[in-house]
C-alpha cells in the first residue's frame, strides 16, 4: 500500500548500498527528522522536557550500549557507571572554565579510558564473569563518586551543571536549546550506528559476537577489537552521560547513574531488540514512558473500577509491572519491539496481496 | 583487650559471613546445573522472608517456615518451567536479564502484598548478650551460621543420593546427561527448587536479624561476592568464602574505619569481587573451565 | 524464536498505546480555585517507613479540609508519586507536577531536596523540608523559596548534646560519646557540630560509620562496645534504625543513654519489640499522640463519619503521621493568610510571603511555636527530648534551641559556599 514495492530493482551499487532502499521509507525518515527537529516549536513544554528530551538521550545511551552488547556480544552491566564518569568529567571541566565542547570531548575520553580498563578484564574473562566484572565496575564508580569529595562534591551530593554555550556563542539555557543539543548528538550517534555495521570494524565485532575462535581463525584480532569495542562504546556513553547531565538534569548525582539505571539501559536494549538501531529508540521510549503512564493512568483506572488502592501499593505495583514487562518481553518476543515492527512492516509491504513473496523483509 | 576485640570482630564477622553464604548457596545451586547466574536470589530470599513472617503469624514459627518452604519450592519449580526453560539456546544476556527482571518483579511483590513497613519477625531467641568467655556473640547470628553449616552438610548428603547424582551429572555435561536418559530440564527445575529452599532458610534468619522488608533483597550484592569468591559451582566454596568475606569485612572495618573515617566494609566486598575476577576467576574452589580469548 | 509476533501481543501493545494517550490526556486540564501541593517522595525504598505515614496524614487532612469546603473557597489537592528516593526521578516528577500547577513541594529526603533547590529558586515554587534537607536552607536570604520550618540536623545534634550536658549535671567533661551513623551525606551532616561541641564541652567522642543500607551493624557495635561509651547518639533512617537499637540491646547498652535523630517512631519500636525498646531517647520537633484537637477531628470526621481514611486508623497520631499532618496545617494557614493579604490567584511568591508572616504559630498544637521571617526559615528550631516508655513517647526535656552560635556558624559557612559555587 504505502511501500509500493514489488521486488529489488537496483541498477547501481550505490542504489544497493542505500540505508533505506524504499522511497517511502526515505520519506518516513525525513518526516521524522523534520518533526524531531521542529519539536520545540510545536510540542508543549511538558512533553518536550519530560518525555521527548529524556527519551532521545536514553535512546542514544542505548545505542552506545548496543555497540558493545548487540554488535560485539559482550555483556555490560555497568554502562551507567561509564556515563557517570563522562558526566562528572564534563561538569568538572566546565565548572573549571573549559568550553562546553571541550568538556564533552573530555567526558568521552575519560569514559573511553575507564571503558578500556573494564575491557581489559574482558581479555581475562568473558560471558558471565565479564558481566560480573562490569557489575563490580558499577559499584566501584558509585563508591568513588560518593566517597571522594573532589569528584562527588562531598556532602552536597548534587552538583549543579553550569549554563553553557555552544561554540562560545549560542547559550544553551532554554528547553528548546537543550533539546536541540541532545538531538544533534543523538542524530550523530544514530548515523554512526546505522553505518558501523557496514565497516570492517562493525563486521569484525559481529564476527566476535558469533564465535570468537572462528573470528580469530579468520584473522580478526580478537583482543584489539574487544578493546576497541569497549572504548568506542564508552566514548559514546561518556558524552551521552554529559549530555544527560547538561541538558536534562542540569545536575549530577550518583543516583542518576546507579545500578538501576544500568539495568534500565539493558532493558531498553533487550526490549527494543539487540543489534537494531530502531530497537534502541523503541526500547528507550517504551521503558521510559510506560512506568510514567502506569503511575498516572493506573490510579485513575483502578479508581474507576472501584478499587481505590493505597498509594504505597500502587507504587509497588509499578515495580511489579516494570519487572513483568522485562520478563514478558524476553519470553514472548526475545527479538524485541524492533521485530514486532518488522512483522508489521513486512505485512504491509505487500498488502493487500498477502500471498506475494516478501522480498524486502 | 585488643585480642578480645579482634576475636569478637572475627567471630561475629564469621557468623555474619556464614549467613551471607545462606544466600549465596542459591546462586551456586542454579549455576551448577544450568550455568545461569541467578540475580533473582536476593528477591527470592526477601519473598521467603515475607512468607515465613506471614505464615508464622498463622501457624507459628515452625509451621510458617515449613509452609513457606513448600510455597518457595513450588515457586522455584515454576520459575524454571515457565521462564528459564524458554531461555535454552538464547544468548547468555537474555537469561541474565530474565533473572534481573524476575528480581525486580519479585521485589515489588512482597511489599505490595503485605505492606512496605518493616515487619518484625522473632525466632524466639533471647536478645540479651551472650558471652563465650570474654567474647560477645549474637545468638541469632550463631543460629544462622549453624544453619548454613547444617544446610551444607544436608546438600552434601543429598548429592550422594540417586537424584543428587543425576544433578551432578547434569552440572558436568548437559548433553552427555541427556544422551544417557537423564531429564535435564527436570534436574534444572529441581536445582531452582533447592535454591528456593535455601532462600527460605536464609530468609528466616535474615528476617530475624533485620526484620522483613524490601531491603532484605539487597543481600544479593554480598551473596554475589561470596559466590564469586567461592567459585560459582562449589557449595563448599560458597560456605568457606562466606566465612572469609565475613571475617575480612568485620576485621578490616574494625581497624580501618577509625583511620579512614568512613565505612570501609562495602569497599572490601568490592575489592574481593574485582580481585577474584582478575586473579582467579574460578574462585577458591570452582572448576577451572573459564574460556579466555 | 517466533518468526511471527503473536496477534494478542500486538493487541496488548496497541492497548498500551491507547492507555498512554489517555494517561497523557488525563494529565492536562486544570480546575478552578484549587491549591495543589505535591510530594515526589520515596514510597518503595529506604524512607518508605516514614513517608507512608506522612502521605496517609496529608491525604486524610486534605480530605477533612475539602469536606469542610476547602480553605477560603479553595479546594486542596495533594499530588503524590513515588520517586524511589532517586533525585533524577524526583526532578522528572517535579517538572510534571509544576506544569500541573503545584505551588509547594516536599521530597522528604535530603538528596531530593538538594537536587530540587536550584530549580525552586528559579521557578519561585516553595520547597518544604521539615527535619530533612540541607541545613543551610534556614538562611532565607540565600534560599528564599526553601522552608525547613523546623530543626536542621545540626540543631538536632546540638539538642542531643545539650541533653547529655543536662543529664551529666552540666559538667560532661571526660564523658565518652559514641556517634553511630549511616555512612551517607545524611549521616555525616552533623559531624562538624558534634566535633565543635565535643571540643567545647570536653567530651571524648568517636564516630562509627556503617555503610548503607546499614541493616547489618554487628561489626560497628562490636567496636562501640570496645570503646565503652557513656552515651550513644544514633543517626539512621528506615530499617537501619531498629537494627541499631537491637544491636545496642545485644551489647547490653542502656537504652536510656541512647539518643536518636528524629527519624524513629512507633513502627520502628514495633520491629525492635515495644517492651524491649523501653528507654530509647530521641530528638523531636513536633507533638506525637492523639491528644490534639485536630487529630481527634480527623479520627471523628474522616475515619468514623466519612469512612474515607487513607490507611490504618491505628497509625493516626503516630510520629510520622503527625509530622505530615503538621506540614499541611501550616500550609492551610499559609494559604488562608496569602488569600487574605494578597488575594487571588495564588502563586508561589504569595505563599512564601505568607509563610514568612508566621508569628508563634503552633500548627493547632502540633508544633512548638513557629516564628518564620524572611531571614530565618527555621522557625526557631525548637526541639525537645522524647522517650519511649514501652507503649508511647513521653517527654523528658522541654523545648529548647541550644548552642545556636555553633549551628549558625555552620549555616553561615555552608550558605556562603552555596552562593559562591551554586551547590
Amino acid at each position: 500500500m504505502f511501500y509500493r514495492q514489488c521486488g529489488v530493482r537496483h541498477v547501481s551499487y550505490a542504489a544497493d548500498w542505500q540505508l533505506w532502499p524504499l522511497r517511502f521509507e526515505r520519506l518516513q525518515v525525513g518526516a521524522l527528522l523534520l518533526a524531531a527537529a521542529s519539536a520545540p516549536l510545536w510540542l508543549p513544554g511538558l512533553y518536550l522536557g519530560s518525555y521527548a528530551l529524556p527519551v532521545i538521550i536514553f535512546a542514544t545511551a542505548t545505542l552506545g550500549l548496543d555497540l558493545i552488547m548487540g554488535r560485539a556480544g559482550q555483556i555490560h552491566v555497568g554502562y551507567a557507571a561509564i556515563m557517570a564518569v563522562g558526566a562528572y568529567t564534563a561538569v568538572h571541566a566546565v565548572r573549571a572554565g573549559a568550553p562546553f565542547e571541550v568538556g564533552l570531548l573530555a567526558a568521552g575520553l575519560a569514559s573511553a579510558l575507564v571503558g578500556l580498563v573494564a575491557g581489559a578484564t574482558a581479555l581475562r574473562v568473558k560471558g558471565l564473569y565479564l558481566a560480573i566484572g562490569t557489575l563490580a565496575l558499577q559499584f566501584l564508580v558509585e563508591w568513588v563518586i560518593v566517597h571522594v569529595p573532589a569528584i562527588g562534591g562531598g556532602a552536597q551530593t548534587t552538583l549543579q551543571a553550569p549554563a553553557v554555550r555552544v561554540l562560545g556563542v549560542a547559550p544553551v539555557t532554554t528547553l528548546g536549546a537543550r533539546y536541540w543539543v541532545a538531538l544533534a548528538w543523538c542524530v550523530l550517534v544514530t548515523a554512526y550506528m546505522l553505518n558501523v555495521g557496514r565497516t570492517g570494524f562493525g563486521r569484525a565485532l559481529v564476527a566476535l559476537r558469533e564465535r570468537d575462535y572462528a573470528a580469530a581463525v579468520l584473522g580478526v584480532h580478537v583482543f584489539r577489537y574487544k578493546l576497541l569495542a569497549f572504548s568506542v562504546s564508552s566514548f559514546v556513553g561518556g558524552i551521552t552521560g554529559a549530555v544527560l547531565a547538561f541538558t536534562y538534569y542540569r545536575a549530577v548525582t550518583p543516583e542518576q547513574f546507579g545500578l538501576d539505571v544500568s539495568i534500565q539501559l539493558l532493558a531498553m536494549g533487550l526490549i527494543g531488540g539487540l543489534g537494531r538501531v530502531l530497537g534502541s529508540f523503541l526500547g528507550a521510549a517504551f521503558v521510559f514512558v510506560v512506568p510514567i503512564v502506569i503511575s498516572t493512568a493506573l490510579p485513575g483506572a483502578l479508581e474507576a473500577a472501584g478499587l481505590g488502592l493505597p498509594v504505597a501499593v500502587l507504587s509497588h505495583l509499578q515495580i511489579i509491572v516494570y519487572g513483568a514487562l522485562i520478563v514478558g518481553f524476553l519470553l514472548l518476543e526475545p527479538l524485541g519491539l524492533a521485530k514486532i515492527y518488522d512483522n508489521v512492516r513486512s505485512y504491509f509491504l505487500v498488502w493487500p496481496f498477502g500471498y506475494a513473496r516478501r522480498t524486502m523483509g | 583487650m585488643t585480642l578480645v576485640f579482634l576475636t569478637e570482630l572475627a567471630v561475629n564477622g564469621a557468623l555474619v559471613g556464614l549467613m551471607y553464604s545462606l544466600v549465596a548457596l542459591g546462586i551456586v545451586l542454579v549455576y551448577k546445573s544450568s550455568s545461569v547466574f541467578n540475580f533473582a536470589q536476593g528477591a527470592l530470599v526477601m519473598l521467603a522472608a515475607y512468607l515465613v513472617w506471614a505464615g508464622s503469624r498463622v501457624v507459628g514459627v515452625v509451621g510458617g517456615v515449613l509452609a513457606a518452604a513448600a510455597a518457595m519450592a513450588l515457586l522455584g519449580l515454576g520459575i524454571e518451567r515457565f521462564a528459564l526453560r524458554r531461555m535454552i539456546g538464547q544468548p547468555l544476556a537474555m537469561a541474565l536479564m530474565l533473572t534481573l527482571g524476575l528480581e525486580i518483579l519479585l521485589r515489588g511483590l512482597g511489599p505490595a502484598a503485605w505492606g512496605a513497613d518493616t515487619k518484625r519477625f522473632d525466632l524466639g531467641l533471647a536478645e540479651a548478650p551472650l558471652f563465650l568467655g570474654d567474647v560477645l556473640v549474637n545468638r541469632t547470628y550463631l543460629a544462622g551460621g549453624a544453619a548454613a553449616l547444617v544446610l551444607l552438610v544436608l546438600f552434601a548428603l543429598f548429592f550422594r543420593t540417586r537424584v543428587g547424582i543425576t544433578l551432578r551429572a547434569v552440572s558436568d555435561d548437559q548433553v552427555a546427561s541427556w544422551s544417557i536418559g537423564i531429564r535435564v530440564e527436570r534436574a534444572v527445575g529441581l536445582s531452582w527448587a533447592l535454591a528456593a529452599l535455601a532462600a527460605t532458610v536464609g530468609g528466616t534468619f535474615w528476617a530475624a536479624v533485620q526484620g522483613v522488608d524490601w531491603s532484605v533483597s539487597l543481600l544479593l550484592v554480598k551473596a554475589t561476592a561470596v559466590a564469586i569468591l567461592g567459585g560459582l559451582d562449589s557449595l563448599a566454596g560458597a560456605v568457606i568464602a562466606g566465612f572469609a568475606v565475613g571475617v575480612t569485612e568485620s576485621v578490616v572495618s574494625g581497624y580501618l574505619d577509625q583511620v579512614v573515617g568512613g565505612g570501609t566494609k562495602e569497599i572490601v566486598t568490592l575489592a574481593l569481587i574485582l580481585l577474584t575476577i582478575l586473579l582467579r576467576p574460578h574462585g577458591l574452589m570452582g572448576r577451572e573451565i573459564i574460556e579466555r580469548i | 524464536m517466533s518468526a511471527r509476533t503473536p496477534r494478542w501481543l500486538v493487541g496488548v501493545l496497541l492497548g498500551a498505546l491507547t492507555l498512554l494517550g489517555a494517561g497523557l490526556a488525563a494529565e492536562t486540564g486544570a480546575a478552578e480555585k484549587v491549591f495543589r501541593f505535591a510530594c515526589a517522595c520515596d514510597l518503595t525504598k529506604v524512607y518508605t517507613f516514614a513517608v507512608e505515614e506522612i502521605v496517609q496524614a496529608q491525604k486524610d487532612y486534605v480530605e477533612l479540609l475539602n469536606l469542610k469546603g476547602g480553605v477560603s473557597g479553595h479546594r486542596f489537592e495533594f499530588l503524590v508519586e513515588d520517586s524511589g528516593n532517586e533525585p533524577q526521578r524526583a526532578l522528572e516528577i517535579y517538572e510534571r507536577f509544576k506544569r500541573q500547577g503545584a505551588l509547594y513541594f516536599d521530597g522528604w529526603s535530603t538528596p531530593i531536596g538538594k537536587a530540587l533547590t536550584p530549580r525552586v529558586l528559579e521557578d519561585r515554587i516553595v520547597l518544604g523540608q521539615m527535619f530533612v534537607g540541607r541545613g543551610d536552607a534556614v538562611d532565607g536570604r540565600t534560599f528564599p523559596y526553601v522552608f525547613p520550618m523546623g530543626a536542621t540536623y545540626w540543631q538536632q545534634m546540638a539538642r542531643a548534646v545539650e541533653h547529655i550536658r543536662e543529664r551529666e549535671g552540666g559538667a560532661p567533661r571526660g564523658k565518652k560519646v559514641a556517634f553511630v551513623y549511616i555512612d551517607s551525606p545524611f549521616g555525616r551532616e552533623p559531624l562538624p557540630v558534634l566535633e565543635e561541641l565535643a571540643r567545647r564541652l570536653g567530651l571524648e567522642w568517636k564516630g562509627f560509620p556503617v555503610p548503607s543500607p546499614a541493616t547489618e551493624q554487628s561489626a560497628a557495635w562490636t567496636q562501640v562496645r570496645a570503646f565503652r561509651p557513656d552515651w550513644a547518639i544514633i543517626w539512621f533512617a528506615g530499617p537501619s534504625t531498629p537494627a541499631a537499637v537491637r544491636e545496642a540491646l545485644r551489647i547490653g547498652f542502656p537504652l536510656d543513654h541512647l539518643i536518636s535523630v528524629v527519624w524513629i517512631g512507633e513502627s520502628d519500636m514495633k520491629v525492635v519489640g515495644e517492651a524491649r525498646a523501653r528507654g530509647v531517647l530521641r530528638v523531636e520537633g513536633w507533638h506525637t499522640g492523639r491528644d490534639v484537637a485536630v487529630v481527634q477531628e480527623i479520627v471523628r470526621e474522616v475515619y468514623e463519619k466519612a469512612r474515607k481514611g487513607h490507611g490504618p486508623v491505628e497509625r493516626v497520631g503516630w510520629t510520622y503521621y503527625n509530622i505530615g499532618l503538621a506540614e499541611v496545617v501550616q500550609l492551610e494557614e499559609a494559604v488562608r493568610v496569602a488569600l487574605r493579604t494578597s488575594g487571588e490567584p495564588l502563586t508561589g511568591e504569595k505563599l512564601k510571603r505568607a509563610l514568612e508572616s508566621f508569628r508563634n504559630f503552633d500548627a493547632r498544637g502540633l508544633r512548638p511555636p513557629l516564628t518564620i521571617t524572611a531571614e530565618d526559615h527555621g522557625g526557631g528550631q525548637l526541639t525537645r527530648i522524647g522517650q519511649w516508655d514501652g507503649a508511647r513517647w513521653t517527654t523528658v526535656s522541654g523545648w529548647k534551641a541550644p548552642f545556636q552560635d555553633v549551628v549558625a556558624e555552620q549555616v553561615r559557612k555552608s550558605a556562603e559556599e552555596f552562593r559562591r559555587s551554586g551547590r
